[in-house]
């Protein structure tokens, strides 16, 4: 045996053995147990409704994935004009190829000794944005309420959507009252309320506000962010700097096309609407004064944008895994994933599931470290059913063992 | 296409997990992913005399026989080290095999004779319940090979496409137009696996419920006292679009039925694919879709796939496992009986 095959198989022994021994402890995990078979039924439940209500979805999930399908072979195309629209709207646009140069574009923006008060993004768990930034010397606040009990458990996401799925608000009280010190009681609202008190004074000393984005359109450099609790909308306005951080697959040509995608994306996510919807184009400005164009009126001064690769471009350019890139994150098919009924994000790295396990092997990993999660695939295909963009998770996984064992590389 | 040396893509040598290497072995060794031997397989078939050639070739790919070995081969791998089942299922494979190789006889000994029996008899009673409906068939006995089913689920591509043309070619010897499988996973190898490897047929191949419902005016109504519920196999469900022939065989035989939760092609998967990999949560899983199943308040679950069939049971108490049984034991027992 070669040395690197040695290397290689131990490498592979060890992430088997460590990984089985997750999944293990998640499936006895009560808190995993109790907590999943809710959401999944609240879910269910919720969908059902709302598709109901909203009959035209499923028709307009259609036109989404033709809108999805030639994004991504215009991705060049749509890259450059976007970054161009960024740069006509007074804002500024970085490309990065990889996740080092993300992280090295966003720190020379906010340099050391700031305060940045970040919104949810699933793109921030790939690269570790967080934990780069606190080792340049900055002070991170995750204001998605999920992220936060993450950020003080020092904890991963289970889900992309619900982070802290996995922790009730009995454990949610004891997180609070160790770090508030003083006595939180394990009651929902008055967790929130500690937060939104907390966060407040957060929002509007911080130096710069992140965020990523759920759909950019090209033509005019909007960017498209659906949330709920109303911290996005504060940390992209009151901060003076606002920088987005977002990946190139969540480009499509035009403003109505991503209207489109907007609308699919939160109601699969169980929403019949969601309570915001931010479009942003870039600084805030205002002519009032002798219509003079003066930038930095209530919101922020200077706006960045940095789209990142980072595995993409190799992922879209192969023909078995290019509409894995038409993802919209919406998250229906972890609830219909009886690994993750079970299992929650312990199936998955930073992406979790089929699909996560599929972006993990081009983003975050490469196929040999995501082959155990290779193997936790049931294949069964539920996630299709449920899936708007009905990607074929089972197929790609198929694909995935195959060039595994064929001794092929994706690093 | 690559043309320099530097675009080819990078290749490795990589070591599977054994469990996966164990599986692969026995099916290139021995036809079969528990290294069980053909005249095992074929045992149930001596009392029917089917002929070796014929149009509609018989073919069990020797799934149901090979569950109750199943079983015995992963409680040996994880009786090893009880403090960490999933570990040893990945690593203790190797103590199994010792200097010798494979012993199946040591691995098997505790299976019961009852059991072998049982699952036997569910290829027994699937011939005679097609012949019951007018079909003829024909059988390779002895030279019946697995289709590979493990082989392309697990991702050994390059040895399926070697291994199914040695399946093809007792395919072929039996002259039939028709290919009737049992179990799904089989159907959807052969339709569309061996294709995708260079291993080109013009066989119809068709599912055991298939047949069955092509013939459902000929099916008894029946005096079923209790009901049941389906358990739609992802396999059959999915690739093979089999969803509402099942039912239209129990409305043709009056047998009352109750629908699960997820159904059809929204079935819960049993979880029989991790079984080798992750036992512990696979059983878990299948927990899950008997509860699942059992809330519609029917008597008997009736699965239509041998890995559904064992893993479903797996999660049943030991004492309650008549709950449960294969749609070719229901049909048997109710229409030829």
């Amino acid at each position: 045996m070669s040395v690197q095959k040695e290397n290689r198989s131990k490498t592979m022994q060890k992430e088997f053995s460590e990984y089985s021994k997750e999944v293990d402890r998640a499936q006895h995990d009560e808190n995993i147990r109790k907590a999943i078979s809710r959401a999944v039924k609240a879910y269910r439940e919720t969908t059902e409704k709302t598709m109901k209500s909203y009959p035209h979805t499923p028709e307009m999930a259609a036109e989404v994935r033709e809108i999805k399908r030639q994004s991504v072979e215009q991705r060049e195309e749509l890259v450059a004009q976007a970054m161009e629209a960024v740069e006509n709207n007074k804002g500024k646009a970085f490309f990065a190829k990889d996740k080092h140069e993300a992280l090295v574009i966003a720190s020379e923006i906010i340099g050391t000794g700031k305060t940045i008060v970040k919104g949810k993004s699933m793109l921030g768990e790939e690269i570790h944005i967080r934990e780069y930034l606190e080792e340049k010397g900055n002070t991170v606040w995750e204001t998605d309420l999920g992220e936060f009990i993450l950020q003080l458990k020092k904890d991963r996401p289970m889900h992309i959507l619900s982070p802290a799925i996995h922790v009730p608000r009995e454990k949610v009280a004891e997180i609070f009252t160790d770090f508030f010190e003083k006595e939180i009681e394990p009651d929902i609202a008055k967790e929130v309320a500690v937060v939104r008190e907390f966060m407040r004074e957060k929002y509007f000393t911080a130096d710069v506000g992140m965020s990523s984005a759920n759909v950019v359109a090209a033509d005019t450099g909007a960017f498209v962010i659906i949330e709920n609790e109303g911290n996005v909308r504060l940390c992209t306005a009151a901060p003076p700097i606002h920088i987005i951080i977002v990946g190139t697959e969540k480009l499509v040509p035009t403003f109505q096309d991503a209207m489109k995608v907007t609308e699919v994306t939160w109601r699969y996510a169980q929403y019949p609407v969601p309570a915001y919807v931010n479009i942003i184009t870039g600084p805030s400005k205002t002519g009032d004064i002798e219509k003079v164009t003066t930038y930095g009126a209530h919101g922020p001064k200077e706006f960045y944008v940095i789209f990142v690769d980072n595995g993409r471009s190799d992922m879209e350019a192969d023909d078995d895994f290019k509409q894995a890139s038409h993802c919209l994150r919406c998250g229906g098919c972890m609830y219909e994933c009886p690994v993750f009924q079970i299992t929650a994000g312990t199936f998955g790295e930073t992406y979790l599931g089929g699909i996560g396990t599929i972006w993990n092997v081009f983003t975050s990993g490469g196929l040999e470290a995501t082959s155990p999660q290779l193997y936790t695939c049931l294949r069964c295909g539920r996630c299709v059913e449920r899936c708007p963009m009905q990607i074929d998770v089972p197929n790609m996984i198929l694909e995935l063992r195959k060039r595994l064992a064929a001794g092929e590389v994706i690093e | 296409m690559a043309t320099s040396p530097i675009d080819m893509p990078q290749k490795v040598e990589r070591k599977m997990p054994p469990v996966l290497e164990l599986i692969r072995g026995n099916i290139i060794k021995h036809g079969n992913p528990l290294a069980l031997k053909g005249s095992e397989i074929s045992a149930w078939a001596k009392e029917l005399n089917l002929p070796k050639t014929g149009n509609l070739l018989f073919y069990t790919g020797g799934e149901y026989q090979l569950l109750p070995f199943i079983d015995s081969l992963v409680k040996t791998m994880t009786v090893m080290d009880s403090n960490s089942k999933g570990f040893s299922m990945l690593m203790g494979v190797r103590n199994i095999l010792g200097k010798t190789g494979f012993a199946p006889e040591k691995i098997y000994a505790s299976v019961l004779a009852q059991d072998k029996e049982r699952f036997n008899e569910v290829s027994l009673k699937a011939a005679r319940i097609l012949q019951s409906l007018g079909y003829d068939l024909c059988y390779s006995g002895e030279d019946e090979l697995y289709s590979g089913a493990l082989l392309y689920e697990l991702g050994y591509w390059e040895d399926l496409a070697s291994y199914g043309q040695k399946v093809m070619e007792v395919f072929k010897s039996s002259k039939a137009k028709t290919i009737v499988c049992l179990s799904p996973h089989a159907a959807e190898v052969i339709k569309f696996a061996y294709p995708k490897m260079g291993i080109n047929h013009d066989l119809e191949v068709k599912t055991f419920v298939e047949l069955v419902w092509e013939q459902r005016d000929k099916l008894p109504k029946v005096n079923f006292n209790k009901s049941v519920v389906i358990h739609d196999s992802c396999r059959l469900a999915r690739e093979m679009g089999v969803t509402e022939e099942l039912r239209d065989i129990l409305n043709s035989m009056n047998v009352e039925f109750k629908e699960p939760l997820r159904k059809g092609t929204w079935t819960t998967c049993c979880g029989g694919p991790n079984k080798f990999m992750f036992p512990e949560l696979s059983q878990t899983i299948a927990g899950g879709r008997v509860s699942e199943l059992q809330s519609t308040g029917a008597d008997l679950i009736l699965t239509s796939c041998p890995y559904c069939l064992s893993a479903l049971e797996g999660a049943i108490d030991k004492n309650n496992r008549d709950i449960i049984a294969d749609f070719i034991e229901f049909l048997y027992k109710e229409i030829v009986e």
